[in-house]
């Protein structure tokens, strides 16, 4: 059989993973199978992340301070995957979708999620096989668990990107989305990034056997008192609340497509006259939340949706070509 | 006895997406066998042999050489090539050296097509070894595959489906040597993912009859059918254990079969509480999201509180496997359980006004006006089947408010059976939900057709304002496009009429449907009814095919009319018992003369049988007030088959055009009653043998 050479290893690890099964149970009172069997808390998550794809010579970015759908129109993806330059980068992305909102009363979903996106440039022959290594740097025993990769392809209308992969598949569990990109803003990538989006509450749900992203330990408060933990809900359930009725009840419409317009005329000021990509670009990012509200109040038609969404990609597409000219004009300039 | 060998190809990828591995495996074969005939290299049997991560071939019966080839080249003429004196010139000598001949082997003689002899030089090519054929040209027959979706990765601009990241190609036990993208072929490969974690040297696979047994110690079945028949068995064994069967779901067994490279069955249970959602949502969540099977009970249709996922690996030493599928599969649940509550809190007549912000096609509205259409459409169908007509309206504005419920927002193939339960739980009439449930079927040509006679009504309704409006519009299907399956409804609407009887015309179907969208309508009205009536013409056509008609009886059964579904399958049916009846060939080549002689001539409608003269023609005049009275198909065609002889012996003995015009006119009057009462069952001229 095709395990076997593994076989007294997995003695060993069985005895592990039972006896951190017991203990989680003790601890956190989980009513559930405990999955994973590890006790995972949502900071501890991160760091280790940014620990080990830092080590295999990634920078890691921050998050970018505008809203935003996914951890893909950071720039440091949008215009990092464009052109040539060789570009390793992972982050931290809390991902904002309206229409998600569940006024902090679901379980598994929310408004705002974080994502842990990896971007490797020029993709390595390797990477499939570096992001297996990540989960076992996460405590994730492979020998004792299932993983497939199952087609999923990628697409963003909204940043004209598009790119092939997978999702990721951990014992029945989508727990990542595994891409290669082929466009961003409508333009061949050469050469192509792999991005890896790694679902942070998800997984660390997954991993620590709780039902309920709500209870997920985000992490400990040490004080001359005594150690404090604090859970996600704590950290974060108040804004889940506030942040649904808004998109639900609350946004001003009127307000919201003057903004829309507004940006748009902003952007194109920004990257048509002034050929500034940057600036630009956080305007159609602007547009693209804007647009993600007003969706979530139903008051885009789906007949007036792909127009809009042209808008936003047609600004997002002007920024990448001036990026993509300035990078040429410092290429020939070195030369 | 020349000698052959096996070749084993297999381009080791990254997971290669499920719907592609198994054609692209079988085209990569089917291309080496053209590749290897070309070639000269034999005539080998290929088998593809496939799994997540690798597409193989092993091609067995192939020639290690190409034979040695005995060539005639063709030089200049002999003045040119020898001297007066009889000596080689220099164009002599180049010409030997040209092909490696000594100049004394160089014959002389006039080829074919020239005037006078030239210099012919006999050569020996030898062939070419084939491990030498493979290495030129592999490269180029991986490279010219037709890849759907190529991608690109890396630094490189090659493109295939996946990441190429290792080769094996051996011939006997040589490794045949090439490179694509920078990847060196070998004799190597490398087994299962996880297996392989902690191993650095690969699979050694130096034979291709090893290939299998050498992937098995890796940890991979090879062959798709052996994964395929081990997760069949292991769901049923594991769905005994829970005392049922697993819920058979042959496209879900495929899929699983192209994603594992070995596969465990693993069982699980969900909490009772889940029970309570309906049976489609439970088998639908599972199969969309889990890959996992559902349980029935034994003996009826009812499931079993247990599910079965597939894992790939040969085990799950821990249960870790296990408990995680059924800590996600609780996740889904939570989820569709919310939906399922959530939308009870709105009674579907609530929901429909939401239906103006959906559209359904830009030019033919929203789906609100879509159902104001369905409805009228389904109202004038049930007065005319006399069905509650009030019921009809009531189905036919709630049926597409399950588009905008949460549930069918989460798995869009459950349109129409979520409205149909949602509307139960409120204790709408029965009528009404089953027709709304039903309304979208047929989903396919051998699917299920609608079981309530409301809900065949509101089906027919839906895809008729459907092809209808389309048509209105000029999206009209041609040739392979068919992107709405306009096709696949007009199919729909023929088979519910055909199988269960219903007493409606195509004819008032097109009609009702155009005069529907008539504000819609973009091209002429006529033209719109016409090629609506030709689409339905063939839908019937292949009606009649699906339910096994003869061909020979099929155009001429068409071409006496068709508008009427269950006359012309009464008519079908009768005629298929005549099917092979040689009387009936007879009477079709008399048909074909009756139409030849009636061409182009306006013949009486009455005639005095006292004006006919010969026998031959009286015992057919005799004849035909029992054929026009025939009450029906069963009792006119073996009237019909009794004509034959004596239509034969009226043509062999009578000449229809004679002279006396009275005599004439009577003839042409009686073939033309005859004519008439043929094309009440067929056009016999358009029968075939």
């Amino acid at each position: 059989m095709s395990l076997k050479p593994h076989a007294s290893l997995l003695l060993i690890l069985n005895y592990t993973q039972l006896t951190k099964l017991v203990l989680v149970h003790r601890q956190h009172a989980v009513k559930s199978i405990v999955s994973a069997g590890l006790n995972m808390r949502v900071q501890e998550l991160i760091l280790k992340l940014q620990n080990y794809w830092a080590e295999r010579g990634c920078l890691v970015g921050q998050p970018y301070d505008i809203e935003k759908g996914a951890g893909t129109m950071n720039p440091l993806t949008f215009f990092g995957a464009l052109g040539t330059k060789p570009w390793n980068v992972g982050y931290v992305e809390p991902s904002r979708r309206p229409g998600d909102g569940r006024y902090g009363e679901n379980p598994f979903r929310v408004y705002k999620h974080l994502q842990f996106q990896v971007i490797l440039k020029p993709s390595p022959a390797k990477v499939q096989d570096m992001y297996i290594d990540s989960l076992e740097a996460l405590g994730v025993d492979m020998t004792a668990h299932d993983l497939r990769f199952e087609e999923d392809n990628w697409e963003s209308p909204t940043l004209g990107a598009w790119g092939v992969g997978w999702q990721v598949v951990l014992d029945g569990m989508e727990i990542s989305q595994f891409t290669y990109f082929q466009q961003v803003a409508g333009s061949d990538c050469r050469p192509v990034s792999a991005e890896l989006t790694y679902g942070i509450e998800r997984i660390c749900m997954f991993l620590s056997g709780i039902d309920n992203m709500f209870d997920l330990i985000w992490g400990n408060v040490r004080t001359d008192q005594g150690l404090f933990p604090v859970s996600y809900g704590e950290v974060r359930r108040r804004e889940e609340f506030e942040l649904s009725a808004y998109s639900f009840e609350h946004a001003d419409l009127d307000l919201h497509k003057y903004l829309f317009n507004a940006y748009e005329k902003e952007g194109w000021r920004l990257v048509g006259d002034l050929g500034h990509y940057l600036s630009a670009y956080e305007q159609a990012l602007k547009m693209s939340h804007t647009f993600n509200v007003l969706d979530a109040r139903g008051a885009v038609s789906t007949t007036e949706r792909p127009g809009i969404i042209k808008r936003v990609r047609d600004l997002a597409c002007a920024c990448a070509k001036v990026y993509l000219e300035l990078e040429a004009d410092k290429t020939s300039t070195e030369a | 006895m020349t000698d052959t060998k096996t070749l084993l190809l297999e381009l080791h990828c990254e997971e290669i997406p499920a719907r592609f591995l198994k054609p692209l495996s079988c085209e990569f074969a089917d291309a080496f066998v053209s590749f290897a005939a070309e070639q000269k290299l034999g005539a080998p049997t290929v088998q593809a042999i496939f799994s997540p991560r690798k597409l193989a071939w092993r091609a067995k019966g192939l020639l290690t050489a190409q034979s040695d080839r005995h060539e005639t080249q063709v030089g200049p003429p002999r003045r040119v090539c020898v001297d007066e004196s009889g000596n080689p010139t220099i164009q002599g000598r180049k010409f030997a050296e040209k092909w490696g001949v000594d100049f004394s082997a160089v014959r002389f003689e006039r080829p074919e097509g020239k005037k006078e002899p030239c210099a012919i030089a006999e050569i020996l090519k030898p062939g070419r070894s084939a491990v030498e054929i493979f290495s030129d040209s592999l490269p180029k027959l991986i490279s010219g595959l037709h890849v759907p979706k190529a991608m690109r990765w890396g630094n490189s601009s090659y493109e295939f489906v996946r990441p190429i990241r290792s080769i094996l190609c051996v011939f006997g036990s040589d490794v045949v040597p090439f490179t694509v993208d920078g990847v060196e072929s070998g004799n190597t490969t490398w087994g299962h993912r996880l297996y392989h974690r902690h191993s650095q040297s690969p699979l050694v696979v130096d034979s291709p009859e090893k290939y299998e047994a050498v992937l098995k110690d890796g940890g991979v079945i090879a062959s798709f059918d052996e994964r395929k028949r081990a997760i069949a068995e292991q769901l049923d064994a594991k769905a005994l254990e829970t005392g049922g069967r697993p819920v058979a779901d042959e496209e879900l067994l495929d899929t699983l079969a192209l994603i594992v490279e070995w596969p465990t069955v693993l069982r699980g249970g969900f909490p009772a509480e889940f029970m309570d959602l309906p049976k489609e949502v439970l088998v639908t969540s599972l199969k969309e999201h889990q890959k996992a099977f559902c349980v029935e009970k034994p003996d009826s249709a009812d499931l079993l509180p247990y599910f079965l996922s597939i894992a790939n690996r040969p085990d799950d030493p821990s249960g870790l496997v296990a408990a995680g599928n059924e800590w996600v599969l609780k996740a889904r649940l939570y989820d569709a359980r919310f939906f399922f509550a959530e939308d009870q809190r709105s009674h579907l007549s609530e929901l429909a006004p939401k239906l103006d912000a959906l559209t359904f096609h830009r030019e033919l509205g929203s789906y609100a006006e879509k159902a104001r259409r369905i409805s009228t459409i389904a109202q004038a169908l049930a007065a005319r089947l006399k069905l509650d007509a009030a019921q009809a309206k009531t189905a036919a504005e709630l049926c597409k408010a399950d588009l905008v419920t949460l549930m069918v927002g989460e798995f869009p193939e459950l349109q129409g059976i979520m409205g149909g339960y949602y509307l139960r739980l409120k204790g709408a009439p029965e009528p009404v939900c089953a027709a709304v449930a039903e309304h979208y079927q047929p989903m396919s040509n051998d699917a299920p057709l609608p079981n309530s006679r409301l809900g065949a009504v509101l089906a027919i309704a839906d895809k008729l304002d459907t092809l209808a409006g389309c048509f209105a519009i000029g999206q009209i299907p041609s040739g392979s496009k068919d992107p709405l399956a306009l096709r696949r409804a007009g199919m729909g609407v023929t088979r519910i009429i055909w199988e269960k009887g219903l007493d409606i015309s195509i004819n008032t179907l097109i009609d009702l449907g155009l005069e529907t969208i008539a504000e819609k309508v973009k091209n002429p009205p006529k033209d719109t009814k016409q090629a609506l009536t030709a689409f339905f013409k063939d839908r019937a056509a292949y009606q009649l095919e699906l339910s096994n008609i003869p061909a020979s009886v099929r155009n001429s059964a068409l071409a006496a009319g068709w508008m009427d579904l269950n006359d012309l399958k009464a008519r079908c049916e009768a005629l298929s018992a005549f099917a092979e009846d040689q009387r009936f060939t007879s009477l079709a080549q008399s048909a074909k003369r009756i139409g030849n002689i009636l061409k182009d001539e306006e013949p009486l409608q009455s005639f005095s049988p006292d004006l006919l003269e010969q026998p031959e023609e009286k015992a057919l005049a005799q004849r035909l007030n029992a054929i026009e009275s025939a009450a029906d198909y069963a009792a006119l065609l073996p009237l019909l088959a009794d004509l034959a002889q004596p239509l034969e012996d009226f043509f062999n003995a009578v000449m229809v055009k004679c002279e006396n015009p009275d005599l004439r006119n009577a003839r042409m009057a009686l073939l033309n009653r005859l004519r008439k009462a043929f094309m009440r069952a067929a056009d016999f001229s358009l029968w075939r043998d």
